[in-house]
């Protein structure tokens, strides 16, 4: 079943490339929504029938490394928010691609994309995981590169790089983990062998620190965050938002993989390595709402923003307790359906009036009412203003870590956290507030109204109610990651 | 009778070539039958020796004392001997696409064959003596191929080719004396022949001696800093750049300091040794230094070249381990290498002869012109980095794990070096595939309109190769189990 949905996006995906141009943009689209939504439900069946405890091994590659798939509950979250994301960008992208060229080749990647991204959800061993995380930063490639223009190319090139030098950073962690572990297959705990580690301490933790570095590229963790603001606004809206909102958290996953999954918490709590990335992430926090801030161009604004809400959740899980976990899964779904949306919006903005200057958009609240209030509601759940699901998930990073036993940050963590709200009110609501209430300088203008039409606007529609219902009725996602901690946590929880 | 047969499979394409060079051959399309079947028929000889297991040493001439020419099939010949046996057929195929074009076909193709024997030979040597032999008329037998253009450079860089080699093979001879006089015999045997009580005290210049061995063979395999003849080697047609010196000549080096390092000195002798630290910090240094200069450089084939001389390290890097480990990873990335490389080099090569452009600035929006061969390019490219389901990735996945538990601080630099060449390899390669597909938003097609595919004898290599690196990307645990009884002595 597990293959079944991988394969349906890849066989369909490699359709749309390898066939001649198709000259009906309609039954082009009709045929992407159908592979889409086949691909979608393949998943949910196969989340529903299939146990937490089955692996399915696909074939070894070598004796000692199998392609393993296996779901559990962080898969499955990932997988889901993953479809959800995909689907609604989708939707949004049969209007906007509209006019750009060449939508065979983009709705062809974008479906292997989204196959390569559930074969990652559903790896159950580092190597598997390595398989789809390289695939996944070739195959979101052109993407980037859509356009084309000069600037995409260098954007894409960057990317590419930046993504496989992290890649390798991970491959390094790769080689020792399977000398040093008793396994590569995930284990909640770690896979640490401990008599064979005796003395090499140092090599193992050196080894998770370039896997945490290698995963946070694709997260865009400082220092080797510089190409997601080049790449980010360089695609098309719908694609920016799919790699802000979901592509960036698969570094996330590795993340969530190396810790508690491979090193195990209790080997890598206390130590430099957790010392020092908690220090590069509050740095990316700062330094990601500082460039926002001064950034002119929207969707490049945006982009930064992702730098510093990202490390924010990085920070949860880098805190290393029950607390802030909980906080930052649930960041990573505010936070993937609030970039989404907002870059959806930042694409309509394109669309309609060609402006891409946060100067330029005096008044676009009277232009497109709905859309800019959608944008005002996605911002405040983004600086975390309730009952929004922004504030929950942010909510639950402060209270983990002010509980947690870590010195020195469990002060200056929040305190970061709180001077990058500021910052972020900061950088997004004079859109809004210029928006709507444009001076007077454009008083007697007569403005037109430009709505978008139906087809993009429901799926920003979409995500914003997701975000207040998320909000307002948190308890079940709550409920849902708890039941993941309570696996990773044992040995906190009992004693 | 099996042992006439291995004189017979080195003397056929030897003897079987000078026809090319009595006649005329008026007729074309005869002459390239003949040379098909006969290359055909040396393959199918080598293949027919080497799946009847190893047979009996085979003295050819007895010069004096222990000095003999002699051949003889162990494990480590039957994986060359198989690997270029394989290759060979493919390669010829190509050539006569390629060749049609350039002067002097005829005597491109006696030496060419020629080739064919003498690496067979390297391949069947029994002993030192013999892979030396080999391994000078390997020299000599491939000068003419690189200077088969006659222009000036190609002068030069024969020239330059014919020093580097036959000034390593000197170096390499010296040790070969050591080995007579401080050995029990020339024979190659698993582990070595080297007799304690003989080298007394005199370790030290022993493994003084083996450093200068495995610098003299490594000048073959592009050991830094004696790898500057490769790119220049690079103005020879493509079938020669592609498999002489991307395999037939380049690893005959490699296979020569494999022999010289596990079947004459010996790993017990070497491990752990100054000597060890030396070579494999050559071959650390080699693996960067060559991708960087392939990142550097814009012509296609000196690109490509660049990648060899730091894909040859890796090879150099796992012998130098001295585990068996470490042997099984060098021996994996001869075999996946050989097929990545002449992949590569073939899609390269089928584009200059099809458009004469050879610079990377000029294959801008080729990839839609040019499908299958770029495809075929692509998943070279892929499978050198070293993405999973690749050949490449395989091959770097022992050379780095024998690295890792051969527990040597030297070599976790070493896998540091692979990944950082990993990195720049992907730099290197997808710069290319990045402008073959996506040349920018007004590219005009029209200007390479009458860019297409080549004919079938380039496109059916090609597309052996290809699959032949997906199979072993996907189900590598025939050949792994193979090479790892080679590795261990066991056969």
């Amino acid at each position: 079943m597990i293959f079944i949905s991988i394969l349906i996006p890849v066989f369909t995906g490699l359709i749309l490339l390898l066939s001649p141009e198709w000259k009906n943009r309609k039954l082009l689209c009709a045929f992407t929504t159908a592979a889409l939504l086949l691909s979608v439900s393949a998943v949910g069946i196969t989340l529903s029938v299939t146990g937490d405890k089955e692996a399915v091994t696909l074939f070894n590659l070598t004796q000692s490394l199998p392609i393993l798939f296996k779901i559990d509950g962080v898969g499955r979250f990932f997988a889901v928010l993953t479809g959800a994301v995909w689907v609604l960008a989708a939707i949004y992208s049969f209007v906007y691609m509209g006019h750009e060229q060449k939508e065979k080749c983009y709705y062809g990647f974008y479906l292997l994309s989204y196959a390569v991204l559930i074969g990652l959800d559903f790896s159950g061993n580092l190597i598997t995981f390595y398989l789809f995380y390289e695939l996944m930063s070739l195959l979101t490639l052109p993407l980037v590169l859509h356009s084309e223009t000069k600037e995409a190319t260098m954007a894409g090139l960057k990317y590419l790089f930046f993504s496989l030098a992290g890649a390798y950073m991970v491959l390094f962690g790769l080689f020792i983990l399977n000398r040093f572990g008793n396994t590569l297959t995930f284990t909640a705990g770690g896979v640490l062998d401990l008599t064979l580690i005796q003395g090499k301490e140092g090599l193992l933790l050196a080894a998770a620190f370039l896997m945490l570095l290698g995963f946070g590229v694709k997260a865009g963790m400082f220092p080797l965050h510089a190409w997601l603001p080049t790449a980010h606004p360089v695609a098309p809206a719908p694609a920016s938002g799919v790699l802000s909102g979901i592509i960036v958290k698969c570094g996330i996953l590795g993340v969530v993989r190396t810790v508690y999954y491979l090193f195990g918490v209790g080997f890598l709590r206390g130590t430099w390595v957790q010392q020092v990335w908690l220090v590069l992430i509050l740095l990316t926090v700062l330094l990601g709402s500082m460039m926002a801030y001064r950034e002119k161009v929207l969707k490049k604004r945006l982009a930064y923003s992702t730098v510093s809400q990202v490390a924010y959740i990085l920070f949860g899980l880098a805190m290393m307790q029950p607390g802030s976990f909980v906080g930052a899964f649930l960041h990573i779904g505010a936070h993937a359906f609030m970039k989404c949306g907002l870059f959806l919006i930042a694409g309509v903005i394109i669309f309609k009036t060609g402006r891409t200057k946060v100067d330029e958009l005096a008044g676009i609240g009277r232009e497109m009412p709905v859309t800019m209030v959608c944008y005002t509601l996605l911002s405040l759940s983004l600086i975390g203003i309730p009952p929004f699901a922004g504030f929950v998930s942010k909510w639950y990073l402060g209270m983990g870590s002010v509980l947690a036993e870590a010195p020195v940050f469990d002060v200056l963590g929040p305190a970061v956290l709180l001077v990058s709200a500021l910052l972020t009110a900061g950088y997004l609501l004079p859109l809004s507030i210029r928006g709507f209430l444009p001076g007077e300088e454009t008083a007697g203008i007569k403005v037109e109204k430009q709505e978008p039409s139906m087809l993009m606007l429901v799926p920003i529609l979409i995500l914003t109610i997701l975000i207040t219902i998320g909000g307002l009725f948190p308890d079940q996602i709550i409920e849902f990651v708890s039941r993941i901690v309570g696996t990773l946590f044992k040995e906190v929880l009992g004693g | 009778m099996s042992k006439v047969l291995m004189l017979a499979a080195i003397l056929l394409p030897i003897i079987g070539s000078i026809p090319l060079f009595l006649f005329k051959w008026q007729n074309r399309r005869a002459m390239r039958v003949y040379l098909e079947i006969l290359v055909c028929m040396t393959s199918f000889l080598v293949w027919y020796l080497l799946l009847k297991g190893s047979a009996e040493p085979f003295t050819v001439v007895y010069f004096t004392g222990n000095l003999a020419i002699e051949l003889k099939i162990d494990g480590l010949s039957t994986m060359f001997a198989g690997l270029v046996s394989v290759l060979w057929p493919f390669a010829t195929l190509y050539s006569f696409e390629y060749m049609q074009h350039e002067p002097r076909e005829r005597s491109f193709f006696l030496f060419y064959t020629m080739t064919y024997g003498v690496t067979l030979g390297i391949a069947l040597s029994g002993n030192l003596l013999t892979m030396y032999f080999f391994y000078e008329l390997l020299t000599l037998v491939t000068v003419p191929l690189v200077m088969q253009t006659l222009t000036r450079e190609a002068i030069l860089a024969s020239r330059k080719y014919m020093y580097y080699s036959l000034g390593g093979a000197a170096f390499a001879f010296i040790g070969l004396i050591f080995v007579i006089i401080y050995g029990s015999s020339m024979d190659f045997v698993y582990g070595g022949v080297l007799e304690l009580e003989k080298i007394g005290s005199r370790t030290n210049l022993l493994l003084l001696i083996y450093v200068f061995s495995f610098c003299g063979f490594g000048v073959k395999a592009t050991l830094w800093p004696f790898d500057s003849w490769l790119p220049h080697a690079s103005v020879a047609p493509t079938p020669v750049t592609a498999l002489l010196h991307a395999v037939a000549v380049v690893k005959s080096g490699a296979f020569a300091v494999i022999r010289m390092t596990y079947y004459s000195y010996g790993t017990d002798f070497l491990r752990g040794t100054w000597a060890q630290d030396v070579v494999m910090t050559l071959t650390i240094i080699t693996i960067v230094y060559g991708c960087s200069r392939a990142v550097k450089e814009t012509h296609l084939k000196r690109r490509l070249a660049y990648s060899t001389v730091s894909n040859l390290s890796y090879i150099l890097f796992g012998a130098s381990l001295m585990t068996p480990a470490g042997l099984l990873g060098a021996l994996t990335h001869i075999l996946f290498h050989a097929f990545m490389k002449i992949c590569s080099f073939f899609c390269v090569g089928a584009v200059m002869s099809k458009t004469g452009k050879s610079y990377v600035h000029e294959i801008d929006g080729f990839g839609k012109k040019m499908p299958a061969v770029f495809a075929c390019f692509t998943i070279s490219a892929l499978a050198l980095i070293g993405v999973p389901g690749m050949a490449g990735f395989i091959s770097k996945w022992y050379l780095a794990s024998a690295a890792v538990s051969a527990d040597n601080p030297l070599a976790y630099a070493g896998v540091a070096a692979l990944l950082l060449s990993a990195l720049l390899t992907a730099i290197y390669m997808l710069t290319l595939v990045v402008r073959a597909y996506f040349p920018g938003k007004d590219f005009d097609y029209a200007a390479i309109e009458r860019v297409q595919d080549p004919g079938v004898c380039m496109w059916v290599p090609l597309v052996f190769f290809v699959v032949v690196i997906m199979i072993f990307g996907l189900r590598s645990q025939t050949v792994i189990g193979f090479l790892s009884e080679i590795a261990a002595g066991r056969y």
